[in-house]
């Protein structure tokens, strides 16, 4: 398949570059603000074979995402042997996600397999797409589960859920590891995979998703619960206990109390600010006309009740 | 949610007086009344007057006011007068979607060949109210599609996706068309579809959804780029190129610098405002205690700090997940 040819720079242009030999203003390419010539010049760089290698390895080292990212498509497509180790290196250090993606599924079209050692960790990975990208790379280079364990994370980062919860008890350990992954709705697949399984070994990963940010994984988990037999009385006290999302009462309250108007700005009030403007207006206005503490004591009393008042709108916005 | 403009009070019409003596002009501006009640009795009012009221109607339809230009398709719909298609036909491309999804259903009401070509453009429509009203009124007006991409398109507009999946590879154009929706929901179920279809004419579509801004969106596309031959290593790159919302640290710096606590309250910590408070006192307190200079003097490497630390804080705050 071909990529999209793009408006910037004649495909023509980078079919030149490839061909004059300069690898390094195609790796220079890799951070033009064009996607399209982003595309280009990666897949240029492909198809450059081994003599770019060495460059394209001191390319990995750029601080520009785009240009790791480019740098390890192409090293990918190039297949050389030399660059097996380094591209190990970016799986397990680079800080851009992304970049660690494209280094996992470079390993995979390289098809050696000195890289399956290192792959095999990344199942276990908090990103899906990570996972993801090991299950691709662990298929093409054939790689086979060695026990249950590799099994169950495996199919996880297919996302196969119907085999995974085939997997029934066995899977739970894996599945309350990997329900710490970033994307709700992962762990939200996975609470309905232990309340499918309905083992009461799923408690404590039940336990965890019931006090999920998400409302969805919540949502999930408290059905689930019911099947792993947690009692139901204690399903309201675990959702209390969550993570927060929602505002701060507290810090709501602080805010109308110390500068009316505020406070309800915080909660998302559009007249919060006006009133706080008017607030200020009159201070200024009294203490030039009493001095500048009479006015807070008249004040404060006032701008404590509102803050108290503050404080209960704030709890009653629910975060379910 | 009560919009500021519905606390100015307006004077309600009185539909039935109105009707009575078929003061069109005035039944026309009850049109715009912003009560449903109320507009839908002037809809029926102006129905009822027939024919006669067609040309003001028209006039109407060229008004700047959405509400007014919904009603009047209405009453033109109830109306059924064949003269109207065109009118209406051209309301098919107002940028209101509401007004396009009315002037699709009024254009289903009129019974009239000239109004199935407007429908036909109706079910490319990027509102999927607009392609649903469209394929609705093409049914009413005995449209039946002569090829499976006509059919695709028709199904598309009703989100039935099983017959889109049996329609395979016709079914591509209208199920790209449907990645352009707003609703998210939509655009995954689209991406699914070509998914399971596993058309590898699929494949630049999809990696366009790869950097769709909806968290679901990209990872369907994932899914369904793999099962349409999309080469792996194409993947990163396409959810690199998601639209991301970061804040930038040079803005947080800045503001902290030059407002200190705001360049905080960007980053959405609530006590940068605060601090902002505070310091707004602390500076005119000090400026009569203690000069301007010397108040400078002390205040600015303090401003500095501040914007260096939302600076550093900005660099660092963690990036939604892919």
């Amino acid at each position: 398949m071909s990529r999209t040819s793009g408006p910037g720079l004649p495909v023509s242009d980078i079919g030149r570059l490839k061909e004059a030999g300069e690898t390094r203003s195609l790796i220079r390419l890799l951070n033009s603000t064009d996607p399209r010539i982003q595309w280009q010049a990666a897949e240029a760089l492909g198809t450059c074979g081994k003599m770019a290698v060495p460059l394209l390895l001191e390319a990995l080292r750029s601080p520009s995402v785009p240009v790791r990212l480019g740098v390890t498509e192409a090293l990918g497509m190039i297949r050389d042997p030399d660059a097996l180790s380094p591209l190990v290196t970016v799986l397990d250090h680079d800080r851009s996600l992304e970049v660690r993606w494209a280094a996992v599924i470079a390993l995979g079209e390289m098809g050696s397999a000195e890289a399956v050692p290192s792959v095999v960790p990344v199942l276990r990975e908090p990103d899906r797409y990570l996972r993801f990208g090991a299950a691709i790379t662990l298929g093409r280079l054939g790689w086979e589960p060695g026990d249950t364990a590799e099994n169950a994370y495996l199919l996880i980062a297919r996302q196969d859920w119907e085999q995974v919860r085939k997997l029934g008890a066995a899977a739970i350990p894996y599945l309350h590891e990997l329900s710490r992954d970033r994307d709700p709705a992962t762990r939200e697949a996975i609470a309905s995979v232990l309340g499918q399984i309905g083992d009461r070994h799923a408690q404590a990963a039940c336990r965890n998703a019931l006090r999920d940010r998400d409302p969805r994984v919540r949502w999930r988990a408290v059905l689930a619960s019911m099947n792993c037999g947690l009692p139901s009385h204690d399903l309201p006290l675990m959702v209390a206990g969550r993570e927060r999302t929602g505002p701060d009462p507290a810090a709501a309250a602080l805010l109308n109390f110390l500068f009316l108007g505020i406070g309800y700005n915080y909660l998302g009030k559009w007249w919060g600010f006006p009133v706080f403007m008017t607030y200020m207006s009159v201070l200024v206005l009294a203490q030039l006309a009493l001095g500048p503490f009479l006015p807070y004591l008249i004040a404060y009393p006032v701008t404590a009740v509102l803050g108290i008042h503050t404080y209960y709108l704030a709890e009653r916005m629910s975060d379910f | 949610m009560l919009m500021l403009l519905d606390l100015i009070p307006r004077k309600k019409p009185d539909v039935d007086a109105l009707t009575k003596k078929r003061d069109i002009p005035a039944l026309i501006r009850a049109l715009s009344f912003r009560d449903p009640s109320i507009q839908t009795a002037a809809i029926h009012a102006l129905g009822d007057i027939g024919p006669e009221a067609v040309s003001p109607l028209l006039l109407a339809l060229k008004k700047k006011n959405r509400y007014l230009r919904l009603g009047a398709i209405g009453a033109l719909a109830e109306i059924r007068d064949a003269g109207a298609v065109p009118a209406l036909s051209a309301m098919m491309n107002d940028p209101g979607s509401e007004v396009r999804w009315q002037a699709a259903i009024a254009l289903g009401e009129m019974g009239s060949p000239e109004a199935v070509e407007p429908l036909l453009a109706g079910l490319e429509d990027p509102d999927k109210y607009v392609r649903h009203g469209s394929a609705i009124s093409l049914a009413k007006n005995g449209y039946t599609p002569s090829h499976e991409t006509g059919w695709a398109w028709y199904y598309a507009a009703l989100q039935d996706w099983d017959k889109l999946r049996a329609l395979k590879a016709s079914a591509l154009a209208p199920l790209q068309n449907l990645l352009r929706d707003t609703d998210r929901d939509v655009r995954v179920r689209a991406v699914r579809a070509l998914g399971d279809i596993g058309e590898r004419d699929a494949g630049p579509a999809l990696i366009r959804s790869l950097s769709d801004a909806d968290r679901e969106v990209r990872w369907e596309a994932v899914l369904a780029s793999r099962k349409c031959g999309v080469p792996p290593i194409y993947l990163p790159r396409g959810v690199y190129q998601r639209p991301r919302i970061k804040k930038n640290p040079l803005i947080a710096g800045f503001l902290n610098f030059m407002l200190p606590g705001l360049g905080y309250g960007y980053l959405g910590k609530w006590w940068g405002i605060m601090i902002f408070q505070i310091d707004i006192t602390v500076t005119v307190w000090m400026f009569k205690a203690e000069g301007e200079t010397n108040t400078y003097l002390v205040l600015f490497p303090l401003y500095f700090l501040l914007a260096v630390h939302a600076w550093y804080l900005a660099r660092n705050m963690p990036e939604e997940p892919a």
